[in-house]
């Protein structure tokens, strides 16, 4: 198990340099440069070619485009994750200001959609064909289509504005840190952020669930004349559960890519709404940070997806 | 047949159908059957002849559209006669006979075992839910079934997974869960059809030890008539959802009345006839279950028919444990005779 870990995370690697190649190059081919977001445009144009050269030079960005990725890789490496071009603030301090909020946020909303995804999805199959699941159905599928942004906005006309029982946005108040006083704030954002994601969860489940429970080993439980909920919940859906942790790993970007949006409406101070400035206002060396981590933190989800799996279920054999 | 003290379950006039779209498949039409302690009873017949339904009924594990609509299944048990399907379907009482009283190994052992939890807990799952021992006593106790099963390694395999035993393995270690709370009834549905032929032997070998020594009622299910000749002590012959001829295996495989039994036997390939051996395969095929002729299921199929077949045969006694339904078993019983 250790040396399956180790070798998982060796792998990482060579992934993590083709990755950060690829961000690099992508914003290399996209039009415009560092010095032409730096000055302001009416100064820009006055300015006199020299002068605009110079200040390249001075920034690094005559050099080579392999050898500039790898002065900005090798940085990286040891933790010089650069500038913010607004600004000037050091990368890895927004990075320590905003992260939390994120991760907060996602793996609130993460949990919400595991646990209430696989619950109602497993109700669903087992009451395959009633009532309760024709309208969890409908709601799934409702779920599934309606953009969050939409969701977010609705959800702060009603529980914000009209029953004024939640904040509308922010994180938290000033005077006011621990975890309880910001609970209600992220209550809100972490429920619209897992709607999609439960509900995609739930539907999957449901058939996972109706595939286990269909399959021979559940006679056999049956057959022991154990009660229904041990048949059904031990039998059935340890063995659909497999591949719903499978799903909800490769989930994980929709729930990184959501947290931008939702962010944004929910004024969510995380790394999302920093990260969408950072695009609109070119600030490159941040857009670099920020999708890297994004990868980053897909491929740490997936190895622990992996390593769940293999827990769960005894034929994944790892390692040795 | 007449009940004696000896039987270990009855069967009266059973019929279970199953429904789909709206369309009913009368899967036992009226069975009527006794195992007896310590015996062994062999159903064969085709594939979706009722088979399994029967094994299905008893245990309760119908498949929520079909319903037993008529008859008796009483199970006589320690505690005197248990009227079975008068029990609800996941009741408690019916859920302290299925696996104590009444256990069932089923065809593939390759999907019936849970791949998830190890052999050892899906045997201290039985003991669990049907004896009072404790955890240390469960663990020793299904490692002893193991090793009575042949399990090489007890100690070291009862805490593996499945997917690290082979077919025939699996099969032993789903028969040590079957006998874990030594059941009076052992179903056996088709337990090797999906072995190897070497394989099948052992684990009939092994049926056969623990109905000797424990005493256990068999009721196995198979459509191999070399198996039928081999294990059992009583013979039912099933189609269409009847049992057209039963009796002591003696009988019903030396004198058939029954032309699908005779046909049945005629069937089967005979070792050292060489390969230029005539093989009579039965005529036609099942007809539909949804759409049955009206009178004698076989008789579309049947040599012997005549125009009385268009009536459904009666259930007639040939012997005091012999019995048959067809019109012309007179004639077949002379023929037999001879």
């Amino acid at each position: 198990m250790l040396t399956y870990i180790a070798r998982r995370l060796l792998t990482l690697i060579p992934m993590v340099i083709v990755i950060s190649f690829l961000i690099y190059l992508g914003l290399e081919l996209t039009p415009g440069d560092a010095v032409s977001h730096m000055i302001p445009p009416d100064a820009y144009g006055s300015m006199d070619e020299d002068r605009l050269q110079e200040l390249r030079e001075s920034l690094g960005l005559g050099k080579p485009f392999l050898v500039r990725y790898w002065i900005w890789i090798s940085g990286v490496l040891q933790g010089d994750f650069g500038y913010s071009l607004a600004g000037g603030v050091p990368i890895s301090k927004i990075f320590l200001d905003r992260l939390p909020a994120t991760l907060e946020l996602s793996i609130a909303a993460l949990l919400i959609s595991t646990v209430l995804g696989s619950i109602l999805g497993t109700i669903s199959a087992l009451t395959r064909g009633s009532l309760t699941d024709q309208s969890l159905t409908v709601v799934g599928m409702l779920g599934v289509s309606i953009p969050e942004f939409f969701f977010g906005l609705v959800a702060i006309l009603i529980f914000a504005l009209n029953l004024e029982w939640l904040p509308v946005g922010g994180r938290t108040l000033p005077g006011y840190d621990s975890f309880w006083d910001r609970l209600p704030h992220l209550v809100m954002p972490a429920m619209v952020l897992s709607i999609m994601m439960t509900a995609g969860v739930m539907r999957y489940a449901r058939s996972s669930m109706l595939d286990a429970l269909s399959r021979d080993f559940i006679r056999t439980a049956r057959s022991k004349g154990m009660p229904e909920w041990r048949v059904n919940i031990l039998h059935g859906f340890r063995v659909a559960l497999t591949p719903v942790i499978v799903l909800i790993g490769f989930r994980l970007p929709v729930l990184i890519g959501g947290s931008v949006i939702i962010e944004q409406v929910f004024q969510w101070p995380g790394i999302g709404k920093e990260f969408v400035s950072a695009v609109r206002s070119q600030d490159y060396p941040l857009v670099m940070m920020v999708a890297l981590f994004s990868v980053l933190a897909v491929l740490v989800a997936s190895l622990i997806v992996d390593l769940l799996t293999a827990i769960i279920d005894p034929r994944v054999r790892l390692g040795d | 047949m007449e009940m004696g003290n000896d039987v270990a379950l009855s069967v009266r006039n059973l019929k279970t159908y199953i429904y789909t779209n709206n369309r009913c498949n009368r899967a036992l039409d009226g069975v009527s059957f006794e195992i007896r302690q310590g015996k062994t009873l062999c159903i064969v017949g085709e594939s979706g002849c009722g088979k399994s339904v029967t094994a299905a009924s008893i245990m309760q594990l119908l498949p929520t559209l079909s319903r037993i609509e008529d008859g008796e299944i009483t199970y006589h048990g320690p505690d005197g006669p248990v009227r079975i399907d008068a029990l609800e379907r996941d009741g408690a009482k019916m859920r302290a006979i299925r696996g104590k009283e009444i256990a069932m190994i089923f065809q593939d052992p390759m999907t019936a075992l849970n791949p998830v939890y190890s052999i050892g807990f899906q045997i201290k799952e039985m003991l669990r839910y049907h004896t009072s021992l404790g955890r240390k006593d469960r663990h020793s106790k299904a490692i002893d079934l193991l090793r009575s099963m042949g399990i090489p390694l007890p100690e070291r395999r009862v805490d593996e997974y499945p997917h690290l035993y082979s077919g025939g393995m699996r099969q032993r270690a789903m028969i040590a869960i079957a006998m874990s709370c030594n059941p009076r009834i052992l179903i056996a549905d088709e337990p090797t059809t999906a072995l190897d032929v070497t394989i099948q032997a052992q684990i009939f070998e092994l049926m056969d030890t623990l109905k000797r020594e424990n005493g256990t009622a068999i009721m196995l299910i198979t459509h191999d008539m070399g198996v039928v000749a081999e294990l059992a002590d009583d013979v039912a012959v099933m189609y269409m959802g009847n049992i057209v001829e039963a009796g002591p295996v003696g009988k019903v495989l030396r004198k058939p009345v029954h032309p699908y039994t005779r046909a049945l036997l005629d069937s089967i390939p005979v070792l050292g006839r060489g390969k230029d051996q005539e093989i009579k395969a039965i005529p036609g095929q099942t007809p539909d279950p949804y759409n049955r002729p009206t009178g004698c299921q076989f008789a579309d199929r049947c040599a012997y028919r005549v125009s009385a077949c268009d009536e459904m045969p009666p259930e007639t006694m040939v012997a005091d444990d012999h019995r048959v339904m067809c019109w012309r078993y007179q004639e077949f019983m002379a023929d037999a005779a001879e």
